[in-house]
């Protein structure tokens, strides 16, 4: 195997960049899904549990991004280089898209960082669900008020977990399969 | 406004507002920007899309804070209600009065950004528009055989991100043939100003929002 290459070329940008849009594109595809998990959970007296069960979905590219190029940065470029093509294009929430793609990015990137950027498998897919849940239920805590709801949010935090878990460890493992089996991404080879 | 400065100041009042919990400076917020956006003549239209599409999940933050949490604390369901409309017309200030090209050179030539990132994304944001044709196409060709890809389906992902490798690929190319060496110096035929004015813009609408966040409730 060629020696292993941590630096980000023009290319690597360019693909993580898409990527993030990729995902943020096929998400618009799935907006529905939260105002319907509102309207489903209001009357159970649970009504942020949409942003919960949705968060996974805008936590993906993050890991992919780590899946994909397997570099350290990769996940927090991944995740923050798709929310700043979003806020470029001017997506509703603005510049705080920014904010929040760069707190994702952090959580994304310290599940490979605990697991020494060696585990691009289950155990990097778990780390990164683990620590995505928590730091982004974290700034969730100061910014949508969490800190407000009591015990409610032991049910919030596992719809979040649940979420990530489906999100950003099964289905990007799928995806990664997929990748992996037809030989795309091997090419660090031809850099440099 | 210089645009990275805009950038910066819209940075500062996203972060600060989501930290503290004060009702006024949101309004304060709100209203000033809604100023702004009308004196650039910004289309009605998009007035109202800036109001309607945040609505829904406001709603839902100010329900559950209102009616559903231990404390029923309605001021603060109103300041997560109004933060949430403090992001998206702060947003709307950038965008909708900077194009994502000045913003760039903007970010590259003021804050000094490593031209491959500044242009690696600018490159990924030109091509938002075969972005979506691209998607919509996959899922097409995929009904055509019978098969439904449905937005959880990794098979849609895996498609949408074969084309993202083959354009990268491309896109890396042709700047390259174009004369870009990464991490080389660069000169620049359109130059971004940076004015002793946009430092005073920005260093006086911080301490007014300081001055109207700790005075008023």
């Amino acid at each position: 195997m060629a020696k292993k290459n941590n630096k980000f070329h023009l290319r690597d940008i360019i693909l993580l960049a898409l990527v993030g849009i990729i995902f943020g594109v096929i998400y618009w595809a799935a907006a529905f899904m939260y105002n319907a998990l509102t309207i489903v959970f209001t009357p159970l007296k649970l009504p942020m549990m949409g942003n919960d069960l949705t968060m996974g979905l805008w936590c993906m590219a993050g890991p992919m991004a780590g899946f994909m190029l397997k570099k350290p940065g990769a996940p927090f470029l991944g995740e923050f280089l798709g929310a700043a093509g979003e806020a470029l294009i001017g997506d509703q929430w603005g510049a705080a898209n920014l904010i929040s793609g760069a707190v994702q990015g952090i959580a994304s990137e310290l599940g490979f960082t605990l697991t020494g950027y060696k585990h691009y498998d289950w155990l990097g897919a778990v780390a990164t669900t683990i620590t995505t849940t928590i730091v982004t239920f974290a700034w969730d805590w100061f910014r949508n008020g969490y800190n407000k709801f009591g015990f409610k949010n032991v049910y919030y935090f596992s719809g979040r977990l649940l979420s990530m878990f489906f999100f950003c460890g099964v289905l990007v493992m799928l995806i990664e399969r997929l990748l992996e089996r037809s030989h795309v991404m091997k090419r660090e080879e031809f850099n440099d | 406004m210089n645009p990275s400065f805009k950038l910066l100041l819209v940075l500062i009042i996203a972060l600060e507002v989501s930290f503290t919990r004060h009702l006024t400076i949101n309004l304060v917020l709100i209203a000033v920007t809604i100023i702004y956006l009308l004196t650039k003549r910004i289309r009605p239209r998009l007035f109202g899309w800036l109001f309607l599409m945040p609505l829904f999940p406001a709603i839902a933050v100010f329900i559950t804070i209102a009616w559903f949490s231990p404390g029923h604390d309605y001021f603060y369901a109103w300041v997560l209600f109004s933060r949430i409309y403090v992001y998206v017309f702060t947003g709307a200030a950038i965008t909708q009065t900077t194009s994502p090209l000045e913003l760039t050179r903007s970010l590259e030539q003021n804050l000094h950004l490593p031209s491959k990132f500044a242009y690696g994304t600018l490159a990924a944001v030109n091509l938002i528009p075969r972005i979506k044709m691209t998607v919509k196409t996959i899922r097409a060709a995929g009904q055509m055989r019978g098969i439904y890809l449905s937005w959880w389906s990794p098979t849609l992902y895996f498609k949408a991100i074969l084309h993202a490798i083959t354009w990268s690929d491309q896109l890396a190319q042709a700047m390259e043939s174009h004369g870009y060496v990464e991490d080389r110096a660069r000169t620049s035929v359109h130059q971004i100003a940076l004015t002793t004015r946009d430092w005073l813009i920005l260093i006086v609408s911080i301490i007014l929002i300081q001055i109207i966040t700790f005075a008023l409730p």
